[in-house]
Protein backbone atom coordinates (compact mmCIF):
# COMPACT_ATOMS: atom_id res chain seq x y z
CA UNK A 1 0.00 0.00 0.00
CA UNK A 2 1.45 3.39 -0.57
CA UNK A 3 1.52 6.32 2.01
CA UNK A 4 -0.96 8.46 0.46
CA UNK A 5 -4.22 8.84 1.89
CA UNK A 6 -6.61 9.49 -0.99
CA UNK A 7 -4.84 6.71 -2.87
CA UNK A 8 -5.15 4.48 -0.32
CA UNK A 9 -9.25 5.40 0.54
CA UNK A 10 -9.91 4.68 -3.57
CA UNK A 11 -7.80 1.16 -3.59
CA UNK A 12 -9.64 0.11 -0.29
CA UNK A 13 -13.12 1.61 -1.80
CA UNK A 14 -12.38 -0.40 -4.64
CA UNK A 15 -11.40 -3.86 -3.49
CA UNK A 16 -14.98 -4.08 -1.47
CA UNK A 17 -16.98 -3.19 -4.55
CA UNK A 18 -17.90 -1.26 -7.70
CA UNK A 19 -17.24 2.87 -7.24
CA UNK A 20 -20.80 4.54 -7.17
CA UNK A 21 -20.83 7.02 -9.98
CA UNK A 22 -19.88 9.93 -7.45
CA UNK A 23 -16.70 8.11 -6.23
CA UNK A 24 -16.19 7.41 -9.71
CA UNK A 25 -16.25 11.23 -10.64
CA UNK A 26 -14.12 12.07 -7.39
CA UNK A 27 -11.43 9.45 -8.33
CA UNK A 28 -10.87 10.89 -11.77
CA UNK A 29 -10.59 14.50 -10.37
CA UNK A 30 -8.04 13.08 -7.57
CA UNK A 31 -6.23 10.83 -10.59
CA UNK A 32 -5.89 14.53 -12.69
CA UNK A 33 -3.95 15.70 -9.74
CA UNK A 34 -1.94 12.56 -9.07
CA UNK A 35 -1.34 11.07 -12.50
CA UNK A 36 1.71 8.84 -11.38
CA UNK A 37 -1.09 6.94 -9.17
CA UNK A 38 -3.21 5.99 -12.42
CA UNK A 39 -1.27 2.75 -13.38
CA UNK A 40 -1.70 1.31 -9.94
CA UNK A 41 -5.02 2.11 -9.49
CA UNK A 42 -5.77 0.69 -12.94
CA UNK A 43 -4.40 -2.44 -12.36
CA UNK A 44 -6.53 -2.92 -8.97
CA UNK A 45 -9.78 -2.25 -11.25
CA UNK A 46 -8.72 -5.14 -13.83
CA UNK A 47 -7.83 -7.10 -10.87
CA UNK A 48 -11.36 -6.59 -9.31
CA UNK A 49 -13.12 -7.34 -12.77
CA UNK A 50 -10.93 -10.70 -12.67
CA UNK A 51 -12.29 -11.71 -9.48
CA UNK A 52 -15.85 -11.10 -10.02
CA UNK A 53 -15.89 -13.13 -13.08
CA UNK A 54 -15.27 -16.12 -10.88
CA UNK A 55 -18.31 -18.25 -11.04
CA UNK A 56 -20.66 -18.45 -7.56
CA UNK A 57 -20.83 -21.79 -6.08
CA UNK A 58 -23.70 -23.88 -7.28
CA UNK A 59 -26.19 -23.70 -4.65
CA UNK A 60 -29.08 -26.58 -5.25
CA UNK A 61 -32.63 -24.42 -5.31
CA UNK A 62 -33.82 -27.54 -2.54
CA UNK A 63 -30.69 -26.43 -0.30
CA UNK A 64 -33.07 -24.37 2.29
CA UNK A 65 -35.75 -27.48 2.70
CA UNK A 66 -33.04 -29.58 3.43
CA UNK A 67 -30.98 -27.47 5.59
CA UNK A 68 -34.88 -27.03 7.27
CA UNK A 69 -34.82 -30.78 7.37
CA UNK A 70 -31.54 -30.99 8.87
CA UNK A 71 -32.70 -29.05 11.70
CA UNK A 72 -35.65 -31.40 12.50
CA UNK A 73 -33.63 -34.18 12.49
CA UNK A 74 -31.04 -32.43 14.68
CA UNK A 75 -33.63 -31.65 16.96
CA UNK A 76 -35.21 -35.08 17.39
CA UNK A 77 -32.35 -36.70 17.75
CA UNK A 78 -31.48 -34.55 20.91
CA UNK A 79 -34.50 -34.74 22.49
CA UNK A 80 -34.45 -38.89 22.53
CA UNK A 81 -30.54 -38.25 23.31
CA UNK A 82 -29.42 -35.30 25.80
CA UNK A 83 -25.98 -34.93 24.59
CA UNK A 84 -23.59 -34.82 27.22
CA UNK A 85 -21.47 -32.95 25.85
CA UNK A 86 -23.96 -30.11 25.67
CA UNK A 87 -24.55 -27.92 29.49
CA UNK A 88 -28.71 -27.48 28.28
CA UNK A 89 -29.90 -30.99 29.31
CA UNK A 90 -28.28 -29.80 32.84
CA UNK A 91 -30.94 -28.39 35.15
CA UNK A 92 -30.28 -24.91 36.48
CA UNK A 93 -30.06 -25.75 40.47
CA UNK A 94 -27.35 -28.49 39.25
CA UNK A 95 -24.40 -25.95 39.84
CA UNK A 96 -25.18 -24.69 43.00
CA UNK A 97 -25.86 -28.19 44.09
CA UNK A 98 -22.19 -29.07 42.72
CA UNK A 99 -20.98 -26.87 44.28
CA UNK A 100 -22.58 -27.45 48.41
CA UNK A 101 -21.88 -31.25 47.77
CA UNK A 102 -18.39 -30.22 47.15
CA UNK A 103 -18.13 -27.45 50.00
CA UNK A 104 -19.50 -30.61 52.28
CA UNK A 105 -17.41 -33.07 51.55
CA UNK A 106 -14.20 -30.50 51.59
CA UNK A 107 -15.81 -30.04 55.18
CA UNK A 108 -16.22 -33.98 55.90
CA UNK A 109 -12.49 -34.64 54.91
CA UNK A 110 -11.12 -31.71 56.75
CA UNK A 111 -12.96 -32.82 60.17
CA UNK A 112 -11.79 -36.82 59.59
CA UNK A 113 -8.47 -35.44 59.22
CA UNK A 114 -8.57 -33.39 62.47
CA UNK A 115 -9.81 -36.31 64.35
CA UNK A 116 -7.85 -38.54 62.92
CA UNK A 117 -4.63 -36.61 64.03
CA UNK A 118 -5.73 -36.26 67.55
CA UNK A 119 -6.81 -39.82 67.94
CA UNK A 120 -3.18 -40.48 67.16
CA UNK A 121 -1.76 -37.91 69.85
CA UNK A 122 -3.91 -39.72 72.53
CA UNK A 123 -2.20 -42.98 71.32
CA UNK A 124 0.95 -41.22 71.33
CA UNK A 125 0.24 -40.18 74.98
CA UNK A 126 -0.57 -43.47 76.36
CA UNK A 127 2.18 -45.34 74.60
CA UNK A 128 4.49 -42.59 76.32
CA UNK A 129 3.10 -43.11 79.60
CA UNK A 130 3.13 -47.11 78.96
CA UNK A 131 6.84 -46.95 78.71
CA UNK A 132 7.62 -44.49 81.24
CA UNK A 133 6.82 -47.94 83.88
CA UNK A 134 10.33 -48.69 84.73
CA UNK A 135 9.67 -52.07 86.04
CA UNK A 136 6.25 -54.43 86.53
CA UNK A 137 5.98 -56.73 89.41
CA UNK A 138 6.84 -60.37 88.71
CA UNK A 139 4.15 -62.74 88.42
CA UNK A 140 5.22 -64.82 91.30
CA UNK A 141 3.36 -62.66 93.43
CA UNK A 142 0.01 -63.51 91.83
CA UNK A 143 0.85 -67.75 92.80
CA UNK A 144 -1.65 -67.67 96.12
CA UNK A 145 -4.09 -64.59 94.93
CA UNK A 146 -7.09 -66.79 94.92
CA UNK A 147 -6.61 -67.54 98.60
CA UNK A 148 -5.84 -64.35 99.43
CA UNK A 149 -8.88 -63.30 97.93
CA UNK A 150 -10.86 -66.07 99.49
CA UNK A 151 -9.89 -65.05 103.36
CA UNK A 152 -12.56 -63.21 105.18
CA UNK A 153 -12.12 -59.19 105.34
CA UNK A 154 -9.18 -58.41 107.93
CA UNK A 155 -9.70 -55.25 110.27
CA UNK A 156 -8.24 -52.17 108.69
CA UNK A 157 -3.91 -52.08 109.49
CA UNK A 158 -2.85 -49.97 111.96
CA UNK A 159 -1.60 -47.18 110.24
CA UNK A 160 0.53 -45.70 113.96
CA UNK A 161 2.40 -49.12 113.88
CA UNK A 162 3.14 -48.83 110.42
CA UNK A 163 4.38 -45.48 110.38
CA UNK A 164 6.46 -46.50 113.58
CA UNK A 165 7.90 -49.59 111.73
CA UNK A 166 9.14 -47.53 108.62
CA UNK B 1 -27.45 -0.30 13.22
CA UNK B 2 -28.98 -0.19 9.87
CA UNK B 3 -31.94 -1.13 8.51
CA UNK B 4 -30.74 -4.29 7.21
CA UNK B 5 -28.83 -5.37 10.48
CA UNK B 6 -32.31 -4.69 12.12
CA UNK B 7 -33.68 -7.11 9.74
CA UNK B 8 -31.14 -10.09 10.95
CA UNK B 9 -31.31 -8.88 14.34
CA UNK B 10 -34.87 -9.18 14.05
CA UNK B 11 -35.38 -12.40 12.06
CA UNK B 12 -32.52 -14.33 14.72
CA UNK B 13 -34.82 -13.36 17.18
CA UNK B 14 -37.31 -15.00 15.87
CA UNK B 15 -35.20 -18.17 15.33
CA UNK B 16 -34.44 -17.77 19.19
CA UNK B 17 -38.17 -18.28 19.68
CA UNK B 18 -38.34 -21.22 17.53
CA UNK B 19 -39.83 -19.45 14.12
CA UNK B 20 -38.90 -21.78 11.49
CA UNK B 21 -39.72 -19.24 8.74
CA UNK B 22 -37.91 -16.65 10.00
CA UNK B 23 -34.35 -19.31 9.44
CA UNK B 24 -35.52 -20.09 6.48
CA UNK B 25 -35.49 -16.14 5.44
CA UNK B 26 -31.90 -16.11 6.94
CA UNK B 27 -30.89 -19.15 4.82
CA UNK B 28 -32.32 -17.79 1.88
CA UNK B 29 -30.41 -14.63 2.11
CA UNK B 30 -27.43 -16.22 3.04
CA UNK B 31 -26.73 -19.19 1.19
CA UNK B 32 -24.90 -18.10 -1.56
CA UNK B 33 -22.55 -16.28 0.25
CA UNK B 34 -21.55 -19.13 2.72
CA UNK B 35 -21.35 -21.86 0.11
CA UNK B 36 -19.10 -19.43 -1.84
CA UNK B 37 -16.78 -19.48 0.83
CA UNK B 38 -16.80 -23.15 1.73
CA UNK B 39 -16.29 -23.91 -2.03
CA UNK B 40 -13.43 -21.54 -2.03
CA UNK B 41 -12.14 -23.34 1.56
CA UNK B 42 -12.73 -26.88 0.95
CA UNK B 43 -12.60 -26.55 -3.31
CA UNK B 44 -15.01 -29.44 -3.49
CA UNK B 45 -18.55 -28.54 -4.76
CA UNK B 46 -20.33 -31.61 -2.73
CA UNK B 47 -18.51 -31.06 0.32
CA UNK B 48 -19.03 -27.35 0.52
CA UNK B 49 -22.76 -28.33 0.01
CA UNK B 50 -22.26 -30.47 3.48
CA UNK B 51 -20.29 -27.61 5.05
CA UNK B 52 -22.96 -24.55 4.36
CA UNK B 53 -25.76 -27.15 5.38
CA UNK B 54 -24.21 -27.98 8.67
CA UNK B 55 -23.31 -24.00 9.64
CA UNK B 56 -26.48 -23.15 9.07
CA UNK B 57 -27.96 -26.13 11.29
CA UNK B 58 -24.78 -24.55 13.75
CA UNK B 59 -26.29 -21.64 13.46
CA UNK B 60 -30.01 -22.85 14.88
CA UNK B 61 -28.61 -24.77 17.65
CA UNK B 62 -26.58 -21.44 18.52
CA UNK B 63 -29.83 -19.46 18.44
CA UNK B 64 -29.76 -18.76 21.70
CA UNK B 65 -26.29 -17.64 22.00
CA UNK B 66 -26.88 -14.89 19.39
CA UNK B 67 -26.72 -11.44 21.22
CA UNK B 68 -28.55 -8.83 18.95
CA UNK B 69 -25.75 -6.26 19.44
CA UNK B 70 -23.14 -8.40 16.93
CA UNK B 71 -24.04 -8.54 13.34
CA UNK B 72 -25.87 -11.33 12.41
CA UNK B 73 -23.57 -11.88 8.99
CA UNK B 74 -19.99 -11.66 11.16
CA UNK B 75 -21.45 -14.04 13.86
CA UNK B 76 -22.43 -16.46 10.83
CA UNK B 77 -19.08 -15.92 8.40
CA UNK B 78 -16.94 -16.99 11.93
CA UNK B 79 -18.73 -20.14 12.75
CA UNK B 80 -18.90 -20.84 8.89
CA UNK B 81 -14.63 -20.35 8.46
CA UNK B 82 -14.17 -21.91 11.68
CA UNK B 83 -16.33 -25.14 10.48
CA UNK B 84 -14.61 -25.04 7.50
CA UNK B 85 -10.81 -24.62 9.11
CA UNK B 86 -11.89 -27.82 11.12
CA UNK B 87 -12.51 -29.91 8.40
CA UNK B 88 -9.53 -28.92 6.18
CA UNK B 89 -7.54 -30.35 9.74
CA UNK B 90 -9.80 -33.04 10.30
CA UNK B 91 -8.25 -34.18 5.98
CA UNK B 92 -4.83 -33.37 6.98
CA UNK B 93 -5.46 -35.98 10.15
CA UNK B 94 -7.42 -38.50 7.86
CA UNK B 95 -6.25 -38.21 4.46
CA UNK B 96 -8.92 -39.54 2.05
CA UNK B 97 -8.73 -42.84 0.30
CA UNK B 98 -7.93 -42.50 -3.55
CA UNK B 99 -11.37 -43.51 -5.12
CA UNK B 100 -9.02 -44.65 -8.24
CA UNK B 101 -7.20 -47.31 -5.74
CA UNK B 102 -8.21 -50.80 -7.65
CA UNK B 103 -10.20 -53.11 -6.41
CA UNK B 104 -8.37 -56.08 -4.19
CA UNK B 105 -9.88 -58.82 -5.98
CA UNK B 106 -10.66 -57.30 -9.81
CA UNK B 107 -7.41 -54.72 -9.99
CA UNK B 108 -9.38 -53.94 -13.32
CA UNK B 109 -11.95 -52.09 -11.19
CA UNK B 110 -11.51 -49.14 -9.33
CA UNK B 111 -12.16 -50.12 -5.27
CA UNK B 112 -14.93 -47.89 -5.00
CA UNK B 113 -17.81 -47.32 -7.40
CA UNK B 114 -20.31 -44.48 -6.35
CA UNK B 115 -23.37 -43.43 -8.13
CA UNK B 116 -23.43 -39.51 -8.50
CA UNK B 117 -26.95 -38.60 -7.59
CA UNK B 118 -26.64 -34.70 -8.35
CA UNK B 119 -27.68 -33.59 -11.83
CA UNK B 120 -25.14 -30.50 -11.54
CA UNK B 121 -21.78 -30.91 -13.17
CA UNK B 122 -19.13 -31.60 -11.19
CA UNK B 123 -16.89 -28.15 -9.67
CA UNK B 124 -14.39 -28.37 -12.12
CA UNK B 125 -16.40 -27.19 -15.14
CA UNK B 126 -17.59 -24.34 -12.99
CA UNK B 127 -14.59 -22.89 -13.56
CA UNK B 128 -14.67 -23.05 -17.74
CA UNK B 129 -11.80 -21.46 -20.19
CA UNK B 130 -8.04 -20.92 -19.01
CA UNK B 131 -8.54 -17.53 -17.46
CA UNK B 132 -10.82 -18.75 -14.90
CA UNK B 133 -8.82 -21.92 -13.82
CA UNK B 134 -5.99 -19.57 -13.49
CA UNK B 135 -7.63 -16.80 -11.62
CA UNK B 136 -9.25 -19.84 -9.12
CA UNK B 137 -5.66 -21.13 -9.18
CA UNK B 138 -3.89 -18.44 -8.11
CA UNK B 139 -6.67 -17.81 -5.26
CA UNK B 140 -6.59 -21.26 -4.07
CA UNK B 141 -2.65 -21.06 -3.42
CA UNK B 142 -3.10 -18.22 -1.28
CA UNK B 143 -2.71 -19.54 2.54
CA UNK B 144 -6.01 -19.88 3.95
CA UNK B 145 -6.63 -16.44 5.97
CA UNK B 146 -5.42 -13.88 2.87
CA UNK B 147 -8.01 -16.26 0.51
CA UNK B 148 -10.82 -16.20 3.15
CA UNK B 149 -9.42 -12.40 4.02
CA UNK B 150 -10.14 -11.75 -0.04
CA UNK B 151 -13.29 -14.13 -0.46
CA UNK B 152 -15.10 -11.76 2.24
CA UNK B 153 -13.81 -8.84 1.22
CA UNK B 154 -15.89 -9.18 -2.16
CA UNK B 155 -19.29 -9.73 0.18
CA UNK B 156 -21.19 -6.00 -0.40
CA UNK B 157 -21.95 -7.47 3.61
CA UNK B 158 -18.92 -7.18 5.02
CA UNK B 159 -16.85 -4.06 6.19
CA UNK B 160 -13.42 -4.59 6.69
CA UNK B 161 -14.14 -4.17 11.03
CA UNK B 162 -16.50 -7.06 10.58
CA UNK B 163 -13.58 -9.07 8.20
CA UNK B 164 -11.16 -8.54 10.78
CA UNK B 165 -13.98 -10.09 13.56
CA UNK B 166 -13.92 -12.90 11.44
CA UNK B 167 -10.35 -13.38 10.82
CA UNK B 168 -9.60 -12.62 14.23
CA UNK B 169 -7.16 -10.00 13.62
CA UNK B 170 -6.62 -5.96 14.13
CA UNK B 171 -8.32 -4.54 11.30
CA UNK B 172 -4.69 -3.15 9.92
CA UNK B 173 -3.51 -6.92 10.26
CA UNK B 174 -6.60 -7.32 7.58
CA UNK B 175 -6.11 -4.82 5.29
CA UNK B 176 -1.98 -6.07 5.46
CA UNK B 177 -3.62 -9.66 4.62
CA UNK B 178 -5.68 -8.23 1.51
CA UNK B 179 -2.94 -5.91 -0.26
CA UNK B 180 -0.55 -9.26 0.21
CA UNK B 181 -2.97 -11.60 -1.44
CA UNK B 182 -3.76 -8.72 -3.97
CA UNK B 183 0.06 -8.49 -4.66
CA UNK B 184 0.32 -12.25 -5.05
CA UNK B 185 -2.77 -12.61 -7.11
CA UNK B 186 -1.65 -9.61 -9.28
CA UNK B 187 2.08 -11.14 -9.71
CA UNK B 188 0.38 -14.30 -10.87
CA UNK B 189 -2.37 -13.25 -13.23
CA UNK B 190 -0.04 -10.28 -15.03
CA UNK B 191 -0.32 -12.03 -18.33
CA UNK B 192 -4.01 -10.96 -18.15
CA UNK B 193 -3.85 -7.99 -16.52
CA UNK B 194 -3.69 -4.47 -19.06
CA UNK B 195 -3.98 -6.58 -21.81
CA UNK B 196 -7.74 -6.74 -22.41
CA UNK B 197 -7.92 -9.86 -23.95
CA UNK B 198 -10.44 -11.26 -21.58
CA UNK B 199 -12.99 -8.09 -22.29
CA UNK B 200 -13.37 -9.12 -25.31
CA UNK B 201 -15.70 -12.32 -24.29
CA UNK B 202 -16.88 -10.40 -20.94
CA UNK B 203 -20.06 -11.69 -20.37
Amino acid sequence: MTNDPGENHFRELSWRRKLTDAEEAELRAWLAAHPEARADLETETELNDLMDRLPQAPVPSNFTARVLQAVDREEARASRHPKLGSWRWIPRWFPRAAFAAVLLSAGLVSFHQVRGAVRRAELARSVAAVSDVSSLPSPEILSNFDAIYALKPTPPPDEELLALLK
Amino acid sequence: MSAELEADAALMLRVKQGDSHAFAELVDKYKQPVMNLAFRMLRDATEAEDMAQNVFVQIYKSAHRYEVSSKFSTWLFTIARNLCLNEIRRRSRHPAESLDAPHPDQPDQPKHQFEDPKTPSPPASLLQGELLEKIDQALSELPENQRTALILCRQDELSYEAIAEVLGCSLSATKSLIHRGRETLKEKLKPYLRTGQWRSDKS
